[in-house]
């Protein structure tokens, strides 16, 4: 077909509903406000991993639907969360994104948490033990009792990763929320402790569904030279995505042939326990999380919308926590070589994403963005993205394809 | 500092600073040729978030020509990076044919894809800061890259570059 006009442009896909969406739903203000409240304010989110807490009195900062929480570990080894807010005048408590409450603080005790402002202090349940002149001010009016931190339910799960969520009315635990997505990496990641290596971030123009997007689609294998010369055979093409309750998929696994591109090696001596040599498995979960395990490697990616068009992702790589120090280093080169910052096809993702927020900026006349590739679930059907929008359109009660029609009434 | 001293010191900031020139240009081999066939690259940052001391990425002089020479290969951000550095100390060894040196290095971006091209080429972001912690030998006048560590400050990354540092 030759270019189109507007009317043509505009005109709706040769494609059941379903298998586009609307651009607004990256680019609508409201539409993002809705999302922090409907989806990120009540699901489980991945924060970090247990690993970047190993000692009591550790702890780690980050924030969910802009709430910022902290992560501490007790002298009994527990992982609690909190809000990272004092119930006094609502300064953030603790403003570093990691370190221990061991030594004192300029304003508090060891062992303690401290809100620096007026020198109130917690501990690592959460129960508020210090009030500057507390009597003096209060008399019996208020006591520490009335204001401890405000806990947030939060589970050790899945490799050591550290789930948090706003949510206390959330009726199902993580295991029940993840609907079996980890079974097919569980092995790999829960026989023995992993640890953390790598951290970066990386703020982007688009909106965080366009960066889930990507991580839930290969058909995009054509942007990557790495994959196409360590891929693209008969078993590449024959990798099955599986789709669980929730949103969240599965993209199955094949065997890489990394020796393909000049200068990598095999990673099939380095490979996760109980893992086959070579087999990468990727984990898209709903609203936005990925967990992506290439045989000596895994990758987590976790998402914080910051805008409609503006995403904070953080990208972890982590291995196993009894690694010698040259299985370490190999790992590593592993991870690097396609995953990191500087290595060969991260960059090329985050291009694309890149340019796809570039073209869906708020106020930007509403596109089709096709989602309607059917292979038998294979590598390059985008059952994944339709998928995770069915999901979405329940949980925002609208419709993906017009977002403002509710989703019941558009589906009749 | 002996007179063979300040020759090897000289000689160590032209390699450092033609270094800068050539990776600005995106002159890979020209840059390999400032380096000993022994040399090895890494760039490596301290992440207080994780607690860790990362490697970002590292490579001999072997693999860092042959990813360089597969550039064209991968799409990538065309916008360049230029180096703005500014060498702190050179220390010498005692042999007078070895030495250290420690740069300060801020690397913009001179943006000609960045989001728009439209409206942000021509434009500049600051892309990193770190230092160069080389190490040299000296090969009759010029001073040859043994050693290359590019320590980061930066970890927000953002799109992350193919380029090396």
């Amino acid at each position: 077909m030759p270019a189109r006009n507007h009317k043509q442009w505009t005109s709706p896909p040769p494609l059941k509903a379903g298998e586009w969406v609307d651009s607004r739903i990256y680019s609508d203000p409201d539409i993002f406000e809705e999302e922090q409240e409907k989806i990120f304010k009540k699901v489980w989110i991945p924060v970090c991993h247990e690993s970047e807490l190993p000692e009591p009195y550790d702890f780690r900062t980050i924030s969910i639907a802009r709430e910022p929480i902290i992560v501490v570990r007790g002298s009994d080894n527990e992982v609690r969360a909190f809000l990272n807010v004092c119930p006094h005048r609502g300064m953030m408590i603790e403003r570093r994104p990691s370190g221990s409450f061991a030594p004192a603080q300029p304003s508090g005790n060891p062992k303690h948490m401290t809100c620096m402002f007026h020198a109130w202090q917690f501990d690592m349940k959460g129960n508020c033990t210090y009030i500057s002149r507390e009597e003096e001010g209060y008399q019996d009016r208020l006591k520490k009792e009335d204001v401890g931190l405000r806990r947030l339910r939060c589970e050790v799960k899945f490799g050591g990763f550290i789930w948090v969520t706003l949510n206390d009315q959330i009726d199902q635990s993580v295991e029940e929320w993840a609907a079996g997505s980890f079974e097919c990496i569980r092995g790999a990641i829960d026989t023995e402790p992993l640890q953390v290596f790598h951290y970066h971030k990386a703020i982007i123009s688009c909106n965080y569904k366009l960066w889930h997007d990507t991580n839930s689609e290969f058909y995009h294998d054509y942007m990557h030279y790495h994959n196409r010369v360590t891929g693209f055979n008969d078993e590449y093409f024959a990798r099955k995505n599986v789709t669980f309750s929730n949103g969240h998929v599965n993209v199955n696994s094949f065997e890489v042939n990394y020796d393909q591109y000049e200068g990598f090696e095999s990673r099939a001596e380095l490979s996760f326990p109980t893992f086959p040599p070579n087999q990468w498995y990727m984990i898209d979960m709903f609203p936005g999380m990925n967990f992506n395990l290439r045989g000596s490697a895994l990758r987590c990616d976790i998402m914080t919308p910051l805008g409609p068009n503006k995403v904070m992702i953080e990208f972890r790589g982590l291995g196993l926590k009894s690694d010698s120090p040259e299985d370490r280093k190999a790992r590593i080169e592993h991870h690097n070589s396609i995953w990191g910052p500087f290595g060969r096809n991260l960059h090329e993702d985050l291009i694309g994403v890149t340019g796809q927020g570039s073209t869906m900026q708020t106020g930007s006349e509403p596109r089709r963005i096709l989602h309607g590739r059917h292979e038998d679930n294979l590598i390059h059907d985008e059952v994944g993205l339709r998928h995770f929008y069915e999901e979405w359109g329940k949980w925002m009660d609208r419709m993906p394809s017009d977002p403002m029609k509710k989703y019941m009434a558009a589906a009749e | 500092m002996s007179a063979n001293g300040n020759q090897v010191s000289d000689a160590v900031k032209d390699t450092i600073y033609r270094s800068c020139l050539f990776l600005d240009d995106e002159k890979w081999s020209d840059f390999l040729e400032l380096c000993d066939q022994s040399f090895n690259y890494v760039i490596k940052a301290y992440s207080p978030e994780i607690s860790y001391d990362m490697t970002y990425f590292s490579g001999s002089r072997d693999e860092i020509e042959s990813i360089t020479d597969m550039l064209p290969k991968h799409n990538t951000d065309h916008s360049s990076l230029k180096r703005h550095a500014t060498v702190y100390t050179v220390d010498v060894e005692e042999d007078g044919d070895t030495a250290t040196a420690v740069t300060s290095l801020v690397v913009y971006q001179n943006m000609y894809d960045g989001v728009n091209s439209h409206i942000d080429s021509g434009e500049n972001h600051l892309f990193l800061i770190g230092k160069y912690i080389d190490k040299f030998k000296m090969d009759g006048d010029n001073a040859k890259l043994v050693e290359r560590e590019v320590r980061l400050d930066t970890r927000r990354l953002d799109k992350g570059t193919h380029y090396i540092i």
